[in-house]
């Protein structure tokens, strides 16, 4: 179905249904609070990005994940900066729900990408997804934009296409999205690239930050980013035994019986751990079962030497 | 003995990878059989001199298996060729243990893949294939093998035996609803070309997992998918909570099972499906193999 048989006036991603996306419109309230110096961070409860104060005007990190929440982004910073509209707009990776709507935020912006996420976006031909005017493809570029000074950097394939972290060292603050976040969360992993997932992600304990801004909820600190890569470490070992242990991934109740059996007393307190366990061990036996998934899921990174 | 190990790297997996299970194989014509686990499935063809195997199955101790259950099919003749449908362990995984001299064909990106995972017992690909369509004559077997693009895996390729009018996809359609979470799935096309199978002569369907269908049924379960598809888009836009299973759940339960709900494994695995599909809309797909006119990011980066 083409964007226009929809009767919705909204950017419809990659819907194919007709009729009114009453989501795609809906108006979010964002949230919003100061990190350290000139970086900021919103949130609509689920989803959370950062967006930068510059002289003229504010950089905005990814977009959330409908026109609407686009628009309430767009808004949300124009309420903490009502005289610097947004000039760029930096993409985290590819994905609509983070990344989608940027014709709906700040449709003039420049769009910065990884060169991975822009060849992904210009693929998918998602209504409201605006491509990227500048990529890089590289593991690391410095920029310095209307006295705005990050560095991002791709360390390896984590999640999605051409994920990259947002590093400030003048505020030792990193942002990198649908990576590590509190808590047990991401359901089954969508689109995570296991294999090598943990060495690459510990690159960024070479650098010297404290405050860590994920994709999602809230936060967090250095050692607690560092718990967190430890579950998902611990995973593989738990993946491989459930397999040993007979149980089938298919089978839900099954999985959510061992889950809590043989994981519940270490992680059973962790943020939607309830939810998500199971959905977590699946993942890791498939990552036994099937072998890592496509490209991105087998490729040694180049380099897993200190950033 | 310690068996190939694939990716594991616990020291109990040696039990599990050891076990032979109870092969069931089924002669559908002259020289076409298909064997299984109770879960996994594949066939193999006796050729004039040898077997032509497809995939091994996804232990040392399955690929044993299977080997015996060929031999018993088809006795004095060794397997000389495997044919990976795709790349992945739990059916291409462990042709150290199957046929370790036989000729190995796969599609190209399943060959890259598995360069890249080098897992131990998935031996590489001596014979690489690439484009939609081979028409291949092996051993005196004639089979046509087919890539229409990103489905499942990677390089997933059908096999049609137009003489058998049998058609044979490995993790694509199943002749029931017990497809899980859908692991490595590719959505953007996946219907269009499984309907694409449907311009071909055959009335078997021979998946890989579980029982066998006819046209029918595999029209079914391109229907069932699609359905889901759609289902999953209504209740993202209609606020269902997407995240979490049960609402998932019990909104595709009440939309489909007056349809679909007679299939079996329906009410136990809709849910995950579910999850997976609502995610292709709320993401957009993953990586290139999920875009309109799909390619393979890092493909070219990947020398055979």
């Amino acid at each position: 179905m083409s964007e226009g048989e929809h009767s919705c006036a909204e950017h419809c991603g990659i819907f194919t249904i007709g009729g009114d996306l009453a989501i795609q419109g809906a108006y979010r309230d964002i949230c919003y609070q100061p990190v350290r110096d000139n970086i900021w961070t919103a949130s609509e409860g689920i989803y959370r990005t950062i967006f930068l104060e510059g002289n003229k005007g504010c950089i905005a990190f990814d977009t959330f994940g409908t026109p609407g929440t686009a628009r309430a982004y767009q808004q949300a910073i124009a309420r903490v900066f009502p005289k610097k509209p947004i000039h760029t707009v930096v993409y985290s990776h590819e994905h609509l729900d983070h990344c989608g709507y940027a014709a709906d935020l700040a449709p003039d912006a420049k769009i910065l990408s990884h060169d991975y996420a822009n060849q992904v976006i210009v693929g998918r031909q998602s209504s409201g997804q605006l491509a990227a005017h500048e990529t890089f493809a590289d593991e690391r570029i410095s920029h310095e934009i209307d006295g705005c000074y990050f560095e991002l950097i791709y360390p390896g394939h984590t999640h999605g296409d051409g994920n990259i972290a947002a590093y400030f060292p003048q505020s030792k603050t990193l942002f990198m999205v649908d990576t590590v976040a509190d808590g047990v969360g991401y359901t089954t992993l969508m689109d995570w690239h296991l294999t090598h997932y943990v060495p690459v992600m510990k690159r960024f304990l070479s650098l010297d930050w404290d405050v860590f801004v994920p994709g999602h909820f809230w936060p967090i600190t250095r050692p607690r980013f560092i718990q967190i890569l430890d579950y998902w470490e611990r995973m593989f070992d738990f993946g491989q035994q459930a397999i040993f242990d007979g149980l089938d991934p298919h089978d839900w109740d099954g999985l959510n019986k061992y889950t809590d059996e043989k994981l519940g007393p270490l992680y059973g307190n962790e943020f939607r751990y309830h939810e998500y366990g199971a959905m977590n061990l699946y993942r890791y036996m498939q990552e036994y079962l099937t072998g890592g998934w496509g490209m991105e899921g087998n490729m040694t990174p180049p380099n897993l030497s200190p950033l | 003995m310690t068996e190939n190990r694939g990716l594991f790297t616990l020291p109990g997996a040696q039990a599990y990878l050891a076990a032979e299970p109870e092969m069931t194989t089924e002669q559908l014509s002259d020289r076409l059989f298909t064997v299984s686990d109770g879960q996994v499935r594949t066939i193999f063809m006796a050729g004039d001199t040898g077997v032509i195997a497809f995939d091994t199955f996804g232990t040392p101790g399955k690929a044993r298996a299977y080997g015996k259950a060929i031999a018993i099919a088809v006795p004095d003749k060794p397997i000389t060729t495997i044919i990976y449908s795709h790349d992945h362990l739990d059916h291409a995984g462990f042709a150290a243990d199957l046929a370790p001299n036989a000729e190995i064909i796969a599609d190209e990106l399943c060959a890259k893949v598995i360069k890249l995972r080098g897992a131990e017992g998935q031996l590489q690909p001596s014979r690489v294939l690439t484009g939609e369509r081979n028409e291949l004559t092996i051993d005196g077997v004639d089979l046509v093998l087919l890539n229409p693009g990103p489905t499942h895996g990677s390089g997933n390729m059908a096999a049609y035996f137009a003489e058998e009018k049998t058609l044979f996809s490995s993790d694509t359609i199943l002749a029931n609803a017990k497809y899980g979470f859908m692991p490595d799935y590719h959505f953007c096309n996946f219907i269009r070309f499984m309907r694409g199978f449907l311009e071909l002569d055959w009335d078997r369907f021979v998946p890989g997992r579980y029982e066998l269908t006819d046209r029918d049924g595999f029209e079914r379960g391109c229907d069932f998918i699609e359905a889901v598809m759609t289902t999953c888009q209504e209740a993202f836009v209609g606020f269902v909570p997407i995240w979490a299973y049960e609402p998932m759940k019990g909104y595709c339960m009440g939309q489909l099972s007056e349809r679909f709900g007679d299939m079996e494994g329906f009410e136990n695995h809709i849910g995950q499906m579910a999850i997976r599909i609502v995610h292709h809309y709320l993401m957009g797909g993953w990586g290139l193999e999920d875009t309109p006119e799909p390619s393979v990011l890092l493909a070219d980066q990947v020398a055979l």
